[in-house]
Order: C-alpha cells, then sequence, then structure tokens
C-alpha cells in the first residue's frame, strides 16, 4: 500500500499533446475511477502511473519515492488488462506464480501458497491446473484478478478490466472487486469509460475530458453536483437545454429559446445565458398544460418496465424515463412534470 | 435457395479436382509400385511383388554415405535456420527497427531469387574465398533458402498473438531478458516448429544447390538419386524416394501430435 502522487503531468504523442498538466493526490488505499470518453487520456495516464509510458514533463511519485524515470518491472504494482492478458502456454496456477517468481517473492512453497491464496479469493482454486484458453471469459478476468493481487503490489492499476464481460458477470465482478479492495487495501486505480462502474466502485471519480481533469470528487458528490455540462451529461444522461435566468413574480425562473418560462430554484448569476441540466429520471409526462413545460413526443422506446420518451421542447430532444401506466404516442403534445429543485443550472460552456 | 449451378459448370468443376488429385497422387503411386517391383528396369506396372531394391538401398555405401550427409546438414539447417528466422520473426514484429518494411522484404528475398543463380554466386565466391566448398558451404546456403519459411511462419503466428502480453510481463517484474524467454518464444512455438519442419524438408530435398556444391565424398540424398537415376536407372532410385515420402509422413504426424496439423496448415 502507498500513495501516489501525479504532479503536472504532460504527454505529447508527436506533436499532440494528450495530457495538458494533470496533478492527482491518491491516498494510500484508495480507489479512484479516471472517468471519461475515448481519446479523453485515461488509459494514457494509468499506463504513464504503470511506466509502461514515459512523460513529457511532470513527475509520478509511488509511496514518496520518485519513479518517474523507473521502468515498469521496477514499480511495485501490478496492472490488469482489457484483453486479460494472460499467458496463453501457461496454466492457471503458474500465470498467477509469475509475478511472484519474476519479482523473487517467497519460496517456492510459499509462492503455492500465495497462489493457492489468491486463487481462492478469486473463487477459482479448481482450475488451477487448465490453460487460459480452457477458461470462460469471465474465468479469464478472475485469473487476471488474482494475477494481480498476489503479489500485494504497492498500487493496483485497472485498464477497463470489465469491459469485455456481459451485463450480469460485470455485476458480479464489481461487486468481487469491492469486497477484495475493502479486504486487502490496496491503491487502486480503475479506468472506465462507464460512469455507472466509476461511482458504483470508487471512493473517488476523476472526470477527464480532453486530457484534463473536469471535475474530481466522491461518487455522490460529482453525481449531483456536476460542475459543467459535460460533467452533466457525462454522469446522467442528462438532458441539457440551453435557457436563460429571468425573474417573474414567483421568483426565479428560466425562459427557453422558444419562449417558455418555468421556474427553477438555484440559479448561479442573474439574466446570465445557462444551460439546464436534469437527468431522464427526474421528469413525468402528464396532458398538455398540466407540466411546467410543453412539448412533443417523438418517439418512444420499449424498455420493459419502463419508457424512454423522447420529447422535443423548444427544438432539444429532451429524454425522460417513465412508468408503462399511461402511454403517449409519437407526435402526441404533452406536458412535462419537473421538480424544480431537481434542476441543475450551469454556467454555459 | 442457393441457386443450382448449371450441369456444364458442376462436370468442369469436377473434372478440375479429379484432375489435380491425379497429378498430385499419381507420380507418388507410381514410385512406390516401382520400388516393389521385381523387375530389373524402372516400369510401370511393376511385375511381381519383392523388396530386393530396398535391400540394394540400405546394403549400397553410396545410399547410406549420401543419406548420412543429408541428414547432417538438414539437421545444422533446422537449427540455425529456426534461430536466425525466429530472432528475425520477433525483430520485425516489433516493428521498431528502421527500415523494417525493407527488412522483411529482404529476409524473404531468397525465396523470389532464382536457387540456380544463387547457387553459381555461392559457388565463385567460396572458391574465391576459402577454397574447395565443404559441407559448410551447403550448411550455409541451405540456412539461407529455409530461413524465408521460419520467418514467414514465426511472424504468422506472432500477428495473431495478444500484444499487451510482452507489457502485462513488465508490469509483473519480467525483465528484458525474461519477457523474451518466458513470454514472446513460448509464443512463438507453433510457428517455431513449423519453420523448422519446413527448413528440414527443403535442406533434406534441395537438389541445385547441393548440385553445384558437391564434390567426391560430399553427395546428398537428391544428387545421388539424380545421378543413379542419370548413369544407371534401376527401381533402387524408388526405394529410395518411397523411404523419403514416408519420412515427411513420419514427420508430419509427429507435428499434428504436437501442435495439430490445422495450425501448422495455417501458419
Amino acid at each position: 500500500m502507498a500513495d501516489v502522487r501525479l504532479t503536472q503531468i504532460k504527454k505529447s504523442f508527436g506533436q499532440v499533446e494528450v495530457l495538458h498538466g494533470i496533478t492527482l493526490d491518491i491516498a494510500s488505499g484508495e480507489f479512484i475511477s479516471l472517468l471519461g470518453a475515448s481519446g479523453c487520456g485515461k488509459t494514457t495516464l494509468l499506463r504513464i502511473v504503470a511506466g509502461l509510458e514515459g512523460v513529457t514533463s511532470g513527475t509520478v511519485e509511488i509511496a514518496g519515492r520518485d519513479v518517474t524515470e523507473l521502468p515498469p518491472e521496477k514499480r511495485d504494482i501490478a496492472m490488469m488488462f482489457q484483453s486479460y492478458a494472460l499467458l496463453p502456454h501457461l496454466s492457471v496456477s503458474e500465470n498467477v506464480r509469475f509475478p511472484l517468481r519474476m519479482r523473487k517473492i517467497g519460496s517456492r512453497e510459499e509462492q503455492a501458497e500465495k497462489v493457492r491464496d489468491a486463487l481462492e479469493t478469486v473463487q477459482l482454486g479448481h482450475l488451477a491446473d487448465r490453460k487460459p484458453r480452457q477458461l470462460s471469459g469471465g474465468q479469464q478476468q478472475r485469473v487476471a484478478l488474482a494475477r494481480a493481487i498476489v503479489s500485494r503490489p504497492q498500487v493496483l492499476l485497472l485498464d477497463e478490466p470489465l469491459s469485455n464481460l456481459d451485463a450480469r458477470l460485470r455485476e458480479d465482478m464489481q461487486v468481487e472487486l469491492i469486497e477484495i479492495h475493502k479486504r486487502l487495501g490496496l491503491t487502486s486505480i480503475f479506468v472506465t469509460h462507464d460512469q455507472e462502474e466509476a461511482l458504483s466502485l470508487s471512493d473517488r471519480v476523476v472526470l477527464l475530458n480532453g486530457g484534463k481533469v473536469e471535475q474530481e470528487g466522491a461518487p455522490s458528490e460529482i453525481y449531483s453536483n456536476p460542475a459543467t455540462g459535460f460533467a452533466s451529461n457525462f454522469l446522467g444522461a442528462a438532458n441539457l437545454l440551453p435557457a436563460t435566468l429571468t425573474e417573474t413574480a414567483a421568483g426565479r425562473a428560466a425562459k427557453l429559446e422558444d419562449g417558455q418560462v418555468f421556474p427553477i430554484e438555484t440559479g448561479a448569476g442573474e439574466g446570465g445565458e445557462v444551460t439546464l441540466a436534469l437527468r431522464q429520471e427526474d421528469a413525468t409526462l402528464c396532458a398538455e398544460g398540466e407540466g411546467q413545460l410543453t412539448g412533443v413526443v417523438a418517439a418512444r422506446i420499449y424498455l420493459g418496465a419502463r419508457n424512454r420518451y423522447v420529447v422535443k421542447v423548444a427544438g432539444h430532444e429532451v429524454r425522460v424515463l417513465t412508468g408503462t401506466e399511461t402511454l403517449y404516442e409519437s407526435g402526441a403534445r404533452v406536458g412535462l412534470q419537473i421538480d424544480p429543485a431537481r434542476i441543475r443550472v450551469l454556467p454555459r460552456d | 435457395m442457393v441457386k443450382s449451378i448449371s450441369t456444364p459448370m458442376r462436370i468442369a468443376t469436377m473434372a478440375f479436382v479429379v484432375f489435380t488429385a491425379i497429378f498430385l497422387l499419381a507420380p507418388l503411386v507410381v514410385v512406390v509400385g516401382v520400388s516393389v517391383s521385381e523387375s530389373q528396369f524402372i516400369a510401370f506396372p511393376p511385375s511381381g511383388f519383392s523388396l530386393r531394391w530396398y535391400e540394394e538401398v540400405l546394403g549400397s555405401d553410396a545410399y547410406v554415405g549420401a543419406a548420412w550427409i543429408s541428414l547432417r546438414v538438414a539437421i545444422l539447417v533446422t537449427l540455425t535456420a529456426t534461430f536466425v528466422g525466429g530472432a528475425a520473426a520477433i525483430a520485425l514484429h516489433r516493428r521498431k527497427l528502421p527500415f523494417s518494411g525493407a527488412l522483411a522484404t529482404f529476409f524473404l528475398s531468397p525465396l523470389v531469387l532464382p536457387t540456380i543463380i544463387y547457387a553459381i554466386g555461392m559457388l565463385m565466391l567460396w572458391s574465391a574465398i576459402f577454397g574447395p566448398v565443404s559441407i559448410v558451404t551447403l550448411w550455409l546456403s541451405h540456412t539461407v533458402i529455409t530461413i524465408p519459411y521460419v520467418v514467414r511462419t514465426t511472424l504468422a503466428v506472432l500477428s495473431e498473438s495478444d500484444p499487451f502480453l510482452e507489457e502485462a510481463a513488465q508490469t509483473m517484474g519480467a525483465s528484458r531478458l525474461q519477457r523474451l524467454w518466458l513470454v514472446v518464444v513460448p509464443q512463438c512455438r507453433p510457428g517455431l516448429i513449423a519453420g523448422a519442419f519446413f527448413a528440414f524438408n527443403i535442406s533434406f530435398d534441395e537438389a541445385v544447390l547441393a548440385l553445384f556444391l558437391r564434390k567426391p565424398g560430399l553427395t546428398t540424398l537428391p544428387v545421388q538419386i539424380y545421378g543413379q537415376l542419370e548413369f544407371s536407372p534401376d527401381p533402387s532410385v524408388a526405394a529410395v524416394s518411397t523411404i523419403m515420402i514416408a519420412l515427411t509422413i513420419t514427420l508430419i504426424l509427429v507435428i499434428d501430435r504436437l501442435l495439430g496439423v490445422q495450425k501448422f496448415a495455417s501458419a
């Protein structure tokens, strides 16, 4: 276990700078997610911590030691890859033993013991003698996890390790990851483009955008208080509506581009151009005139227990997730009922 | 529904397949048939059945001596071509070398270079520098013409491997040498084995270089067969050829046992 400190990390590939000076302190034992769309630099940043990629400028410290110039094999880390990267010619237990063998940790017997422990931890003790290709994707995944934790590295790096699994296995693995992290307390850096995964797994989420930190904070904080339109869109499948702040007799309100005015509670700045962010689960549909807003149903998507509507409001598409009690057909004019407290008012990007 | 193929097209296709099979297999059948003939002469269909030509071959110093030389050369060639070709393939695969495209072409060039021209050049070069040819000359020149096969089969296997394995090994603490020996080479293994098989087979049955680089006491089996056929043709030639066919089939079976012919054929 160790803390990781990244200071002013910049990285260029040729003429293109992909990381523009990232500074990040990760406490010992913390589970942190680097969240962002593809191309935002999150994987590059992880590879820099691993030592697989050099920096253009800046420093990487692990446990107070500057490791910027050290190659990966000299850093006390472990990394889980998206492709699992199990050695195909070695058995499951030999794969798990590999880091112990390379780092010369313990005697042969102690290594065998640690391998058994690690495989038990991921509930794969019975498959120790199989070859990786004889295992399912989920099992290979767990072998990769056992191999990553067997040497108790100072830092555990995870590069979208769950993205190749189907939805069910993915949830199981998330639970397993959380439990293992709690038990071992390894400092972990988890790269993902999946906001739900980031929110459910980590102590802290770092949202990256275009090679910069857009926002960071605890999952609940970053989810309920996205600081920018990008953050809000990325974190909650939010609807974004441009509006202008105004005052009405009833109090604070926002005016949409088509002149519709409706009350809001929060609002930074007066009379300014803002973006309203609204999560799709925070609005419901009702008959025209009963809601604060009016729109036209553009599409209805059946999702089993729920329906997702795409409603055109002031020329923008608003997604609304509702129950299936009342159905609205495409082309129908409907009202939108919104709790004013749920609307976030963000400065225009 | 599948559109039906017209009858003439069907017949033409069948004929094509049948003729291909005939021209591929019939010569082998003839050779095996002639080898068990009682007759003094090479004639097909064979008359009678006897193994006397096998006895003749196994008792002949010329044949056994030539086979021994071929075998020694083929084994040496297999070792060196596999080592050099494998190393070249690994280096080429990483694409970190300058001019790696040009280098790849260079390593495959013996495939397109006419062997007879290479043979003449090798003979003149060797004579000018080292004097009389020896088994070493044959070893080196066979190595050159077999390297492309190893390079090709190994590159084919490497191109299908997980590009992150080496990086993964690096994050697990493996040094450069450990990564090469414990990660890269084991991945290359099917390609190396297939390449080694080609190298052995090609060297063992190569005739052009062996003909140019021969001298008394340095006659390989193909050259010996050729000489026999030219000067005193008898079914012993067919018997040797049958033994060579059997050896090849045995090798294929062994390889199949080791890694499966499917994988081998796709390399």
